[in-house]
């Protein structure tokens, strides 16, 4: 009980905090919403990739699922901290013996979790072509997993990005718009390269998420390339917490 | 224990708390009393560690609260103004959530003390139901549950009873009373027959300072110059006038006057310190005149109230 200095986070706190937003989001209609969309888009890129170009791969998903989840992401995580802010439990939570960092961090994981199952949940579709193609016509699992991987880590980011639009305001909706655009912005700065003058072409290549999961979705883990979905992740969970301290002044 | 010493809170150009100094010993209940925007719930807040003081330092059971924040809220409970509550979560599981960021990580234990503040806070006829269904009544009653889940040694509670009907305002002060037992107690209202009815303190809070600070009677008492005597006696008007003129530290006698028989009411006034009453009971003896009546007027604390914060009348 009289332990001073908590140790970086509290393990037991961020769990319960993630587990509660996990379970959450299955009691909620706009998760499910948000869930049905991206399998109905990715059911769709991925049976017209196979039909229409006959070819067994999920690399249509690669395309265009990071547009779709610009908007997707952002609805599951407008409300992570908007709804406390909005309702009061946010100054319940603030009065516990939590520090900001757990506070942001266990609604992170809470994302995260549901997250990730999703994009676990497209794995469906290469055991499909698996089951389906003949033998000997196997598919390559090293673009199938760097594309999986690549979703799951721009999801995080997006995640993150989201977290942060909801810590600014208490209206969801805000929330939602401010976290689309930063997404957005990520989104097509890659594609911005192609028609900006030299000098800007590679920073914007680099802001931009397109290149780094292109390099994921040829199945090519590249340091670079992690270290730029970690950084931004990281540094948008820290100006979350930068946002919750300066609530309190 | 809480102790403030010249606690100020500043919001740009308006100062919410103004150099507060107050000391709340173990045990004490105290009522902070005070107009809308009086800042109660900025003094709370701060005592709570959830904004930071400009000036001044505060401390909860000898733990400064800018040092040891977390330390002091293990040892907290807090009620937020207007009780919110996660929705959508059930009695328990709502105890046992708040329970777990509180480090209650053993189920067995935790278990234990959700069903022991089920049964402090009469929970036990909505276990099972949801936040979201929750009459008024029981949402209070859940929210009080989840600030006392840790069995903390100090509870702050703003506006505990606001917005409760008169049998679920009874119910909590009942279940406040209780829980003052063993703990050192800070509550804000503005209703001022509840700091009468629980309080065993009060502080009035005006402007973000203190206006009066004191039990209940003393509050009522120190704001008079004067004492006010009422009283009924059966006797001749006239002659009783003159006895109670007659008595030591009187200053006026109001009543019946004439020769006839009556059972006159009297108002006698005398200095504040000066206390008729046994005077007048042995005068009466003496005489033989029988009283009807005999009260000593006190400000009610709804009027102390409306003096000491007069000036911020129209306030928000």
């Amino acid at each position: 009980m009289t332990t001073d200095k908590p140790p970086l986070v509290q393990v037991h706190a961020v769990l319960a905090l993630a587990q509660r937003e996990f379970k959450g989001y299955f009691e909620s209609p706009a998760a499910y919403v948000a869930i049905i969309v991206f399998y109905l888009m990715s059911g769709y890129l991925f049976t017209a990739t196979l039909f229409l170009s006959n070819m067994a791969t999920i690399s249509g998903l690669a395309e265009t699922m990071p547009l779709i989840m610009t908007f997707l992401v952002p609805a599951l995580t407008m409300g992570l901290l908007s709804e406390e802010l909005k309702s009061g439990t946010f100054e319940t939570l603030a009065t516990l013996p939590l520090e900001d960092w757990d506070i942001a961090l266990g609604k992170f994981l809470g994302f995260a979790g549901v997250h990730l199952l999703t994009v676990a949940g497209l794995l469906f579709y290469p055991a499909l072509l698996r089951l389906l193609a003949a033998p000997g016509a196997g598919m390559d699992w090293g673009e199938t997993f760097g594309i999986l991987a690549g979703l799951g880590l721009m999801g995080l980011m997006f995640g993150a990005i989201g977290l942060f639009a909801s810590a600014l305001s208490r209206s969801q909706v805000v929330s939602f718009v401010i976290a689309f655009l930063f997404c957005f912005i990520f989104f097509m700065a890659g594609n911005l390269a192609r028609f900006s003058p030299e000098f800007m072409a590679s920073l914007l290549e680099f802001i931009g998420v397109d290149a780094h999961l292109n390099t994921l979705a040829k199945g090519v883990v590249d340091s670079r390339d992690l270290l730029y979905f970690a950084s931004i992740t990281f540094g948008f969970l820290y100006l979350t917490v930068q946002r919750l301290q300066a609530r309190r002044l | 224990m809480i102790r403030a010493e010249n606690l100020t809170k500043r919001f740009g150009e308006i100062t919410a708390v103004d150099g507060l100094t107050f000391e709340i010993p173990v045990g004490q209940i105290v009522g902070f009393l005070g107009p809308n925007g009086a800042g109660k719930t900025t003094t709370m807040r701060l005592l709570t560690a959830y904004l930071p003081a400009d000036d001044g330092r505060a401390v909860v059971m000898d733990l400064d609260v800018a040092e040891h924040p977390l330390a002091v809220r293990r040892r907290l409970g807090y009620l937020p103004e207007n009780n919110p509550l996660h929705e959508n979560l059930e009695v328990t599981d709502a105890l046992h959530f708040i329970g777990r960021l509180r480090g209650l990580t053993d189920e067995t234990a935790r278990t234990a003390r959700v069903k022991a503040v089920v049964k402090t806070c009469g929970l036990g006829s909505v276990v099972g139901r949801r936040t979201g269904e929750l009459s008024k009544g029981f949402r209070q009653r859940l929210g009080l549950a989840q600030a006392i889940i840790h069995d903390p040694d100090v509870l702050v509670l703003d506006e505990p009873t606001s917005g409760l009907d008169p049998n679920q305002v009874l119910e909590v002060r009942d279940l406040i009373r209780e829980l003052k037992k063993e703990k050192t107690l800070l509550l804000s209202t503005h209703i001022l027959s509840e700091v009468q009815a629980v309080c065993d303190r009060v502080i009035i809070l005006n402007g973000g300072r203190i206006a009066a600070d004191g039990t209940p009677d003393e509050l009522s008492g120190s704001l008079q110059n004067k004492n006010r005597l009422h009283l009924s006696l059966k006797g001749p008007a006239e002659g009783i006038r003159q006895a109670l003129q007659g008595l030591p530290g009187v200053a006026a006698v109001s009543g019946p006057s004439g020769s006839g028989e009556a059972d006159g009411r009297f108002v006698v006034e005398s200095e504040a310190s000066v206390d008729l009453r046994e005077e007048v009971f042995r005068l009466a003896a003496a005489r033989g005149w029988p009283v009807l009546h005999l009260s000593l007027e006190r400000l009610s604390l709804e009027e102390v109230f409306r003096k000491l914060t007069a000036s911020s009348e129209g306030a928000p």
